[in-house]
């Protein structure tokens, strides 16, 4: 819904090797997969990944494919070859903890790039990007692109240390990292949010952008401390969907100028105020 | 030298060059699937279901998943009639057979809804979607009484003139009478089955899953029971039938073709796999020719039953 750049090319549906799923020790677990014809994708693209690997016997249960933001790989592959594509996610029900199990070499289909791209912030603000949980997996590469152009800080958040998922990669980049958990294990003790409030200080509206991807209720208190704030905030949805690519209806998201939207196509990016985040279960 | 397999069928009056349609709600408007599929490789495609007016749907969450199934209660959220026929339509290439699908909640929205899109020369036939699980008033309440039903096929029929499909509901005692009541008022075809009405609980927040309590079931999972009504429609009338409900591969398509179907729509696994209905009108053919089969049409109604009282 917010104003982003064209798709980079067309989304495609292939089967996608294994390459790598390596487990993080906290829950968590980075998959690399290689994809021919991979037509690259933008920061904020998501991928429908099946729910586990394809095995000798064609499974329909779990059915649905699970979205997955593109952790890395958002560059086209060349003719004829393969490209490497990463996303990071965590176990939690039945399509999760089956793709947790899958093999190198085995087979994932996937369909994407899908949804649309961040928005450019404007130039010389500050990017503020805040991540909870698995969120976090949405905002990396658009962390490694604004760091290029302009001062980043990255707000992280989790339950616990273990959980902060990326957390090595985002320490790698150029940016004014801080982390909050909630049992204090790592960082501030407490919720991400609360990171947000010295940034937010005496910032001018102007001078700053906000990127946050997590849970409802966070993205929901972000929205509002942003709005108090007069700060442009963006926020990234995870609502549940069956096809990733405006068919089934199923991931409509309730606007506040009324009427709903489509999160796998006219999102998942949202300007925060697009939302009518007390219409969301 | 083996012969070329002719793999087209009639449905409803509708040549097709192959009985793969797609199904309602779950193929939009037919442009979503460009990057994937030519939609000229498969019979044709029945739109999302419209309605007169442009209409939204139910608030989230309206999708759950079940056990080799999922619920929807998505509430025909639908662009209107006016724009299928002025941005819809005009968007898809040449050559692709397009079926319209009306909703409405009296007869007379669903008469006039059916002549606007029967007089479009780009629509092949139409199809009422008399069996909407979900929605409050309409659909579901003509899809379970015969007599309903056959009132708003008759009044449909006054008004269209080519191929008129009605879409059944299977949340019904007996499939036969529902099929009678169709072929009695008219209809040239019969498309079985719509979703099947179901719920899903959340044992931790104690709360149904869907917003809208109540949802139809879709996908694998409720395959054996529409290859079970299609055939028990396939023996009360002679209409042609479109057997409809968790297709997955061309062996599940040719299962409702020996039962009797003409034709076959994919549905929920268009989400899983884009490029399915494709996938299984050429598995179709690789069948016929491993099985020596010269026409596809012969496979209709070809299930040998030892019983046939069983019905
Ligand atoms: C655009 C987008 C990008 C995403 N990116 C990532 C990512 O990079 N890494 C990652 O780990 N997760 C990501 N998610 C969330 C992820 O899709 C869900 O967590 C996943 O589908 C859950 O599947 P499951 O089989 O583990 O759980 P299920 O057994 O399906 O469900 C377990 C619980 O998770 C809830 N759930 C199911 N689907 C979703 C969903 N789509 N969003 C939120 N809750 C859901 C269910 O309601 C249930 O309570 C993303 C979601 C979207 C929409
Ligand atoms: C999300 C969703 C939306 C649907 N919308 C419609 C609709 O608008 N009109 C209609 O006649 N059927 C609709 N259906 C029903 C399908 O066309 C089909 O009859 C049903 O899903 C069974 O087939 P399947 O198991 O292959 O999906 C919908 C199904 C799903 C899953
Ligand atoms: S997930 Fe199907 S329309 Fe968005």
């Amino acid at each position: 819904m917010t104003e982003s750049p064209a798709l980079n090319g067309s989304p495609i549906r292939t089967r996608a090797t294994v390459i790598e799923n390596r487990a993080d020790g906290g829950g968590g677990f980075c998959l690399t997969l290689a994809v021919s014809g991979w037509p690259g994708a933008l920061p904020g693209q998501f991928v429908m990944l099946s729910a586990g690997p394809r095995t000798a016997v064609e499974r329909w249960d779990p059915l649905l494919p699970r979205p997955m933001a593109i952790y890395r790989g958002h560059q086209p592959g060349s003719a004829g070859e393969s490209t490497e594509i990463q996303v990071l996610y965590k176990a939690t029900g039945a399509g999760t903890r089956l793709l947790a199990e899958a093999l190198p070499g085995q087979l994932v289909r996937v369909v994407g790039p899908l949804g649309v791209g961040f928005p450019s912030p404007s130039s010389g603000q500050r990017v503020c990007l805040v991540g909870g949980g698995t969120g976090t997996a949405s905002l990396y590469e658009w962390a490694v692109r604004c760091a290029r152009k302009q001062p980043v800080s990255v707000l992280l958040g989790a339950r616990r240390a273990q959980e902060l998922i990326g957390l090595e990669d985002f320490e790698a980049l150029d940016v004014d990292l801080r982390c909050a958990t909630e049992d204090g294990s790592l960082g501030t003790a407490g919720r991400v949010t609360a990171l947000l409030e010295p940034l937010l200080a005496d910032v001018k509206p102007e001078e700053m952008s906000l990127y946050v991807c997590g849970p409802t209720p966070m993205m929901r208190a972000c929205s509002e401390r942003a709005s108090r704030a007069g700060i442009r905030c963006i926020v990234s949805l995870e609502n549940n969907m069956a096809c990733g690519f405006g068919v089934c209806l199923g991931c409509a998201v309730p606007l506040t100028e009324g009427g709903f939207s489509l999160v796998c196509k006219a999102g998942p990016i949202y300007d925060a105020r697009e939302v009518d985040w007390a219409g969301l279960p | 030298m083996i012969q070329a397999v002719d793999t087209s069928v009639e449905f409803a009056g509708i040549p097709l060059r192959n009985p793969v349609l797609t199904a309602s709600g779950t193929f939009g408007y037919g442009t979503e699937f460009a990057p994937f599929l030519d939609l000229r490789r498969i019979g044709g495609f029945v739109g999302k279901s419209l309605t007169l007016e442009p209409r939204f749907g139910n608030p989230p969450p309206r999708i759950a998943e079940t056990p080799s199934g999922m619920l929807n209660a998505i509430s025909i959220e639908n662009i209107g009639v006016d724009a299928f026929l002025n941005e819809a339509l005009p968007a898809l290439p040449d050559g692709v057979v397009v079926i319209a699908s009306c909703f409405g909640t009296d007869p007379e929205d669903y008469a006039r809804l059916a002549q606007r899109l029967s007089d479009s020369p780009r629509v092949a036939g139409v199809e009422i979607n008399a069996s909407c699980p979900h929605v409050k008033s309409g659909g579901i309440e003509f899809g379970q009484d015969p007599k309903l039903l056959g009132e708003l096929v008759g009044r449909v029929r006054e008004r269209v003139s080519g191929p008129l499909i009605v879409k059944l509901s299977p949340n019904v005692t007996r499939i036969a009478p529902m099929a009678e009541a169709c072929q009695e008022a008219g209809a040239d075809g019969v498309t079985l089955i719509n979703t099947i009405q179901s719920m899903e609980v959340d044992v931790e927040t104690r709360r149904p899953v869907l917003s809208n309590v109540l949802g139809g079931l879709s996908g694998p999972a409720i395959r054996p029971i529409a290859l079970r009504m299609v055939w028990q429609a396939s023996r009360a009338v002679d209409l042609p039938i479109c057997g409809v409900g968790g297709i997955t591969s061309a062996e599940d398509a040719i299962k409702f073709l020996l039962c009797g179907a003409t034709a076959v729509q994919v549905g929920t696994t268009n989400y899983i796999n884009p490029m399915a209905a494709g996938e299984i009108a050429d598995g179709i053919l690789q069948y016929a020719e491993r099985h020596g089969v010269s026409r596809v049409t012969d496979l209709i109604g070809a299930l040998e039953v030892n019983s046939p009282s069983a019905s």
